[in-house]
């Protein structure tokens, strides 16, 4: 029980980071936090039956189960797309605003339209 | 102002608090174990592969990976058509933008971070990671591992290679060319590949040279090294458009 309380503590400052934070780079860092906590999630729900890693062997009745692993992979992945995606557009915000600010971007973006 | 900036914080984290508790308190209903208990008496005779996670993902479910590297060659075309495209304002735009990661000498004293310390420890250690990369990308069969896990091992590998020899030949592999064309062939070999048994079998995705009597253990290992080499050669690619552009 204590394992999913702290991952929802996890959760909760990857989304009030994401919310709050005034830098665009932290709060792709908060995506990465929250994106982290949901993989958690999975993998333990997933270690519930068993504490062996997922080979075959003698140990097949204690292994963990490997289809959730599976899956998560496809979610890393997807969460690496997103990093990467959402670090080119800070680049080009970065190239037209040079700053790092959220409020001084939308500021700068309304004066100019 | 302050008070009711306070306000929104409270109730957002009350909000979150809840969210979480939705999310991550589970019930009481246990976990299935019928997939493990199928995967651990059939997965490696179907398959040949003692990581049963890379049973999953190149036989069992190897369409949903075919989706994976699609998704991440379109994040991968996102990226660099976003950070090519970047015009500073202050740039003055009729230099010419340059991809260079060292640093000539009289530039070094304004970039305190690329030193020669940095340059002689990431040449040494580069290839020594690269090697690890494609043992864990060919073992990913039988051992923990994979074709994403040795790909990014890979892409650091080449990151500490360029970044330790900024003055030999190594460091032409930093021009886009190479990596885009080692990225696309591979993206393409991949696809071919899960077409050719189409022809032999009819079934999509299954191993072409079954007849011929090659073992599915090798279509795995086949299909680990063209993932292996896309993820290595793309993710070293978004690195070094991100990382070297500058205009000179």
């Amino acid at each position: 029980m204590i394992r999913y309380i702290l991952l929802g503590i996890l959760f909760i400052i990857g989304m009030y980071a994401l919310i709050f934070h005034r830098s665009v780079i932290k709060k792709v860092i908060a995506l990465g936090i929250v994106n982290t906590s949901v993989v958690l999630l999975f993998i333990i729900s997933g270690s519930s039956i068993g504490d062996a890693p997922a080979f075959t062997g003698e140990q097949g009745a204690r292994m963990v189960d490997p289809m959730v692993q599976a899956l998560m992979l496809t979610a890393i992945v997807i969460g690496v797309c997103i990093t990467s995606f959402s670090l080119a557009l800070i680049v080009h915000l970065w190239g037209r605003f040079e700053t790092f600010d959220i409020d001084t971007i939308e500021k700068r973006g309304d004066d100019e339209s | 102002m302050k008070m009711k900036t306070a306000a929104v914080h409270v109730i957002v984290i009350f909000a979150l608090v809840l969210l979480a508790g939705c999310l991550f308190i589970p019930d009481d209903t246990p976990w299935p174990t019928d997939v493990r208990t199928r995967l651990v008496s059939d997965g490696e005779k179907d398959t040949g592969a003692k990581n049963l996670v890379s049973a999953i993902y190149l036989a069992y479910r190897a369409f949903d990976t075919l989706g994976e590297t699609i998704v991440l060659i379109v994040a991968i075309i996102g990226t660099m058509s976003v950070v090519e495209s970047v015009k500073k304002i202050s740039d003055d735009p009729t230099t010419a933008v340059t991809y260079d990661f060292s640093l000539v000498k009289e530039k070094r004293s304004s970039h305190k971070l690329r030193t020669h310390l940095l340059e002689v420890v990431t040449g040494k250690i580069g290839p020594v990671v690269l090697l690890f990369g494609f043992y864990v990308m060919g073992q990913g069969h039988i051992s923990p591992g994979g074709g994403f896990q040795g790909g990014t091992i890979i892409a650091s590998g080449i990151m500490l290679f360029i970044l330790g020899n900024p003055y030999s030949k190594v460091t032409e592999m930093r021009q886009n060319k190479i990596l885009s064309t080692i990225e696309a062939s591979a993206f393409v070999l991949f696809i071919l590949v899960s077409l050719l048994s189409i022809l032999t079998s009819g079934i999509f995705f299954s191993n072409p040279l079954e007849a011929a009597g090659v073992k599915y253990e090798y279509y795995i290992i086949a299909l680990n090294a063209l993932i292996g080499l896309k993820v290595g050669s793309g993710i070293s690619l978004m690195c070094i458009a991100m990382m070297s552009r500058r205009r000179t």
